[in-house]
Order: C-alpha cells, then sequence, then structure tokens
C-alpha cells in the first residue's frame, strides 16, 4: 500500500519532530492495517492540554492530512455551542468536522503542497489551540488571533 | 396574355433542362433587361442589355454528401444485392443532405436513402433519397463520380420524391481525410500526429478547446477525461452548446473532435482525479505521448504531476487568473524543467491564482461563513492560454521529428508562459503601460516565455530526503523507524 519512498518520509517526519522540538508529537505505524498516524498531547501557554490526531491520507505527502482535535470531545466555543456546529468556518479557521472531532484547517488543499513537513503542521496546530484560548477569553473570532493569507484560495 | 412562342418555349424547356443537368445546351437561358423576362437564347448568341442564367442561378434542388470511403468499404454487398440502404441528416429543410456515417452530429430530421444500380427496379418511397449508379463517367462534375474497388467507374444520379414528383439531388462523393489532411499538409506533417496520443485531463473551457485545435491539426489518438457535465452557464464560454446541456462533458467533446478528425480514436473517461482514483489516471497517462492538465484546484495538479513525472510524460498545465485578466501555461519535462510541485513552490502565489469560474468550483474552497464569488472570464480571454497549450503540446509531439515545426523549439523553450489580456486593478500587472506605447516594456497581449529552475529539494522531480537531511544535519541512513502505535492511542473512527 505505502510506497518506500512514503516510509521513508514517515520515517523522516518522526525523526524531525524528536529533533526539532516537537517530541511531545509522533508519527506511528499501526502494524494491524497498515496505517499510520500522527498524534500528541499540545499543552498550551495557559497549561491546558489537548490531544491532537493527525489522519495521514494514502496520497500523503501529496495528499493533505488532516489535523482534528479529539480530546477534550466536544470542544465547546465561548458560548457553549460545540465549535463543530461551524463546520467549514472562516471565522474560526476550521475544515469540516468529523465523528465529532473539531477539524483545524492547517493549510487548505489549495495551498498544500508535497514539501510542508508535518511539524509545521504540529506548529499550526500549537497556534490555533492558542488562538482558540484567545477565542474563549474574549468571545472574539479565533480569525482575530491568527494571520489569513490573502487571496482567494486562502489558508486559515 | 400573349400566345407563347412554341419555338421560344422549347428553347426554354431545352435551356432549363440543360441548367438542371449541368449540361451544355443548344440555348440557354437569360434575363432580357428590356423585357424584363427571361428568355432563351441560342448558346452562342452575344445578348446586349441580357444576363445570363447559370446553373447556380437556378439551383433550387439539395445537395446530397456521400462517403466514398463508405461505398468502397460496403462495395461488395452493393454489388452482390444491387442496392443498399443509407441514412442522410437532411439540414435546412432538405437543402444539404449529409450522409449520417460521415459524423457524429445529427439533424433534426433524418432522411433515408437507397444506393441501386441502375438496372434495379425499386421505387422510391416518397422523400427517399435514391443515388443510381450509372455506370461510366459523369459528364457533370468529378465529385459525382465513384471509382469501384474493382475498377470500374460509376456516376451518382440523385433524385429525391417530394409529394409524388421527383426532384434532382446533387451527389457530392467525399474523401473524408485525405481532404482533411491536403488543408494541414503545408504546415504540418500529419501523419507524425496520426498515431499520437493526447490525455486530455479537464475539459473546462480552455481544456476543451486545446483538445479540438489538436484534433483539427490531425492527433490520432485521444483519451478524455472530466467528472462534469455541460451546464447551462457553461455554453457562453465552451465549445458544446446548448443543445449538449446535461451530457458529460468527455461525450460533447467526443463528438465535437469527431466532427474535426472522423477518424480520431477517442476514449472518454468520465471520472474525477482524485488519489482515490489514482491508478487508473496512471494507467492512462502510461498510454499517452502528452498529457494537457486543464483541471481548477491545486490537488488534482499535483498529482497529475507526480504521475506524469514518475511516468516520464510531457505534461502541460493550463489556467486563467481569476476573471481571465490573464492566464498562465507550464510546460514540465520530467526532470529537465521544473515540474509543477517547483513551481508551486518557488512561484507560491502565481501558482495559486486560479479563475473560480462556476458555482460549484466555488463553494470547494468557500467556507459556510464567507462564501467565495464566481468570478469567470470570457471564453475569449481564455482561448489565448488554450492556443499556447495546444501549439505546446503540439511541438511535444512533433519533437525528434523532421517536422518543419522544429524551428519553434528555439521560441518555445521556457518552462513558463505568461499572458495578460488586461492590467487588473489590484494586481502587479495593474501598473503595466498601454500596449500602444510600451517598446520594450511589458504589456499585455502579449507572450512571456519565464524561466525559472527546478527546486533542488522537490518531493517529485528532486532530491527531497537528502536536502531535507542536509539542512537538519541527519544522516539518512540512520533514521530509524516510526514507532508502532501504542495501544493507549485509539483510533478516533475507524
Amino acid at each position: 500500500m505505502w510506497t518506500s519512498d512514503q516510509r521513508t518520509r514517515f520515517d523522516l517526519e518522526h525523526r524531525l519532530l524528536q529533533q526539532e522540538g516537537y517530541s511531545q508529537f509522533s508519527i506511528y505505524h499501526n502494524q494491524n492495517d497498515d496505517t499510520y498516524y500522527g498524534f500528541g498531547v499540545a499543552t498550551t501557554s495557559s497549561g491546558r492540554k489537548y490531544n491532537l490526531y493527525l489522519l495521514i491520507p494514502n496520497g500523503f505527502p501529496y495528499e493533505r492530512p488532516s489535523l482534528y482535535v479529539t480530546d477534550p470531545s466536544p470542544l465547546l466555543m465561548f458560548d457553549g455551542k460545540p465549535l463543530t456546529v461551524l463546520g467549514y468556518s472562516h471565522n474560526m479557521h476550521t475544515l469540516a468536522p468529523s465523528n465529532g472531532y473539531v477539524q483545524i484547517c492547517h493549510w487548505r488543499d489549495d495551498r498544500w503542497r508535497a514539501s510542508i513537513l508535518l511539524h509545521k503542521v504540529f506548529l499550526k496546530g500549537l497556534l490555533w489551540l492558542e488562538a482558540y484560548e484567545q477565542h474563549l477569553a474574549t468571545g472574539r473570532p479565533l480569525a482575530e488571533f491568527v494571520p489569513t493569507m490573502v487571496g482567494h484560495n486562502e489558508q486559515s | 396574355m400573349s400566345n407563347p412562342d412554341p419555338q421560344q418555349q422549347q428553347m426554354i424547356r431545352d435551356a432549363m433542362k440543360a441548367i438542371a443537368e449541368r449540361k451544355q445546351g443548344r440555348s440557354k437561358l437569360v434575363y432580357n433587361k428590356d423585357k424584363r423576362t427571361i428568355e432563351a437564347v441560342s448558346d452562342n448568341a452575344q445578348t446586349a442589355r441580357a444576363l445570363n442564367i447559370t446553373a447556380e442561378d437556378a439551383d433550387m434542388f439539395g445537395v446530397a454528401t456521400l462517403s466514398s470511403q463508405w461505398l468502397r468499404e460496403h462495395w461488395a454487398d452493393i454489388r452482390r444485392n444491387r442496392i443498399a440502404h443509407v441514412r442522410f441528416n437532411s439540414w435546412d429543410d432538405g437543402d444539404a443532405f449529409t450522409q449520417v456515417d460521415l459524423g457524429p452530429q445529427s439533424a433534426s430530421t433524418i432522411v433515408p436513402g437507397l444506393i441501386l444500380f441502375e438496372d434495379h427496379n425499386a421505387t422510391p418511397d416518397d422523400n427517399e433519397l435514391h443515388i443510381v449508379l450509372a455506370k461510366g463517367l459523369s459528364s457533370k462534375s468529378q465529385a459525382n463520380t465513384f471509382e469501384a474497388p474493382d475498377g470500374f467507374v460509376f456516376s451518382l444520379v440523385g433524385s429525391r420524391k417530394i409529394a409524388g414528383t421527383e426532384e434532382p439531388v446533387e451527389i457530392n462523393l467525399v474523401e473524408v481525410q485525405p481532404a482533411l489532411a491536403s488543408r494541414r499538409a503545408a504546415i504540418l506533417e500529419t501523419d507524425l500526429l496520426r498515431d499520437k496520443s493526447v490525455l486530455c485531463i479537464g475539459l473546462g473551457t480552455g481544456g476543451a478547446h486545446a483538445a479540438i485545435e489538436l484534433a483539427k491539426c490531425g492527433v490520432g489518438n485521444f483519451t478524455l477525461v472530466d467528472r462534469d457535465r455541460l451546464s447551462v452557464g457553461n455554453v457562453v464560454r465552451h465549445p458544446g452548446g446548448i443543445s449538449q446541456v446535461g451530457r458529460y462533458k468527455v461525450n460533447v467533446l467526443r463528438d465535437l473532435i469527431r466532427e474535426k478528425n472522423p477518424d480520431a480514436r477517442i476514449t472518454a473517461v468520465p471520472t474525477e482525479v482524485t488519489f482515490a482514483s489514482q491508478d487508473k489516471i496512471k494507467e492512462l497517462i502510461s498510454h499517452a505521448n502528452v498529457v494537457i492538465c486543464g483541471t481548477d484546484n491545486r490537488p488534482s495538479k499535483l498529482l497529475i504531476n507526480k504521475l506524469c513525472v514518475d511516468a516520464d510524460i510531457v505534461a502541460i498545465y493550463g489556467g486563467a487568473f481569476r476573471r481571465a485578466y490573464g492566464g498562465q501555461v507550464l510546460r514540465v519535462r520530467p526532470r529537465q524543467s521544473p515540474c509543477h510541485e517547483c513551481f508551486v513552490e518557488a512561484m507560491p502565489e502565481e501558482s495559486s491564482n486560479l479563475e473560480i469560474s462556476t458555482a460549484a468550483d466555488a463553494a470547494e474552497i468557500a467556507y459556510s461563513d464567507r462564501p467565495v464569488a464566481v468570478e469567470p472570464g470570457l471564453s475569449l480571454d481564455v482561448l489565448p492560454i488554450a492556443n499556447m497549450v495546444a501549439k505546446l503540446a503540439l511541438l511535444e509531439l512533433v519533437s525528434g521529428t523532421d517536422s518543419s515545426l522544429k524551428m519553434l523549439r528555439r521560441d518555445f523553450d521556457a518552462p513558463w508562459y505568461l499572458w495578460l489580456n488586461r492590467p487588473e486593478p489590484g494586481t502587479q500587472y495593474a501598473k503595466w503601460p498601454p500596449l500602444s506605447e510600451s517598446s520594450d516594456e511589458m504589456t499585455i497581449n502579449r507572450w512571456y516565455g519565464i524561466y525559472f529552475d527546478r527546486e533542488p529539494g522537490c518531493p517529485v522531480c528532486g532530491g527531497f530526503f537528502s536536502v531535507v537531511a542536509s539542512a537538519h544535519g541527519l544522516d539518512l541512513a540512520s533514521l530509524g523507524t516510526v514507532p508502532s502505535a501504542p495501544a493507549e492511542i485509539k483510533k478516533p473512527w475507524s
């Protein structure tokens, strides 16, 4: 299923996560179904902890991986409603949720490229969580706390 | 009313018969401007203040076009049975009849026809076209003369019975491929293209137009890939017309290509280019000499790029900018020129500047709380880009041959081509000087070939692993492997 280049890429990504200061995250291989995924517990500046799960598709690195917050679940907004009700939201920098989990918009499909390394994806996840906590504190949209690329095919 | 002159009446009858049969008669018709009537005069008479009336003036009968090749292919049966059935599209209220087998387009009325030897005694039905094979050369023209495979020569004489009256129909025998080839022969060695295969992925306005242009050039094999059906909104830009709405674009294009190149072999694949369909796309790429990519989203372009580079097949990517204020064409010669992944790495803004031409395209990239405007451009602004795509594809198809087009390879050696239709406000091109005032500076309505280098660390065509490893001080040989999934981390969904 996976090519040797893909497996080498996973090895490289895992090693870079450990080496570049993101050792709270790892790439894992599930030998039962021969799938790969990324997982880690992110700690924000406030000390809160969140589980981030990186779903790695068969087409990786040419196909964009999806980053979900799997704990806490449901992830609530300032007004107490689940964030997932917004779906694909520019204001909250989220993509389509799956199974009740919020999907963080790290790179959109139209901005993704195969050379983006996964520690950059997790870094975006950490930034999103900081912005999320700012949203909880102020009630302001998350987009006010993270930059948005200008252009038609915006990156959240 | 005066008594008609019997001699004049006979001469008029003879002259009209001669005109109808397109034969030289003993008398001819003229329009006498003094008498303001038509009259017959002897054929060699010089008549002042009178206009000769020709067969074209009297042309009130239809023309039926029939394929010589079809006749040859069916000759054995026709000769044995002395008769053959053939169907014709009837155009313009019966002014023109075109053999159905000639092309894919159908008229709203189909007229049955019979081709029969002159000794056959079939009686024509009303409306039915009768084409009689009369032995011997036609005195009228070569257009209705048929040389049979057995060496006999026949004249084809057509007629059609309408409301009990038999009307002549002019028969026009055509040799399709030689006629098409002769029009291209001055520029192109069309034999070179007959066996070439082009895979066209994405049949929007640009992709469809490029495919049709290549068909006109004589490319003989097409594989067409697109998931969409033609919509009403497409019609103002797409070569497909309002009568084709609802059909898959691949099927619309198949018919349009056959209208231009009837012998083209065409495979229509109504599918979407996604990672799930990549095995199928990979298979299609392996049979192509050149791939044309006219898709309108980055993931599909990058997937096609990866598959084409791996297969060592040249790919040409064309796209319009928003509202088609301009556009760009990227030609990728695998591992010789920058690939599409190099392009997005080197020029992220340019590579993301895509036209949003349909509501479906907009919906795919819109957020629930932030819609994306549909901003299609005009067809006439997309066509320069499509023409460039077709031209670059053509040059690739004849590369390595002794084509007269080889001289163009020195002119089209850049990997990336830029075209601007207008100095769009808010873009880096807004301050370009007017076309009429510029001599050296860049202006609209000119092609610019632009050079840039391959990315050494490109994941598709470069040494990604060694470049990343080197940048991070890693030894690729001792990376280790990723850990096995711990039991406590449950998959959040199956």
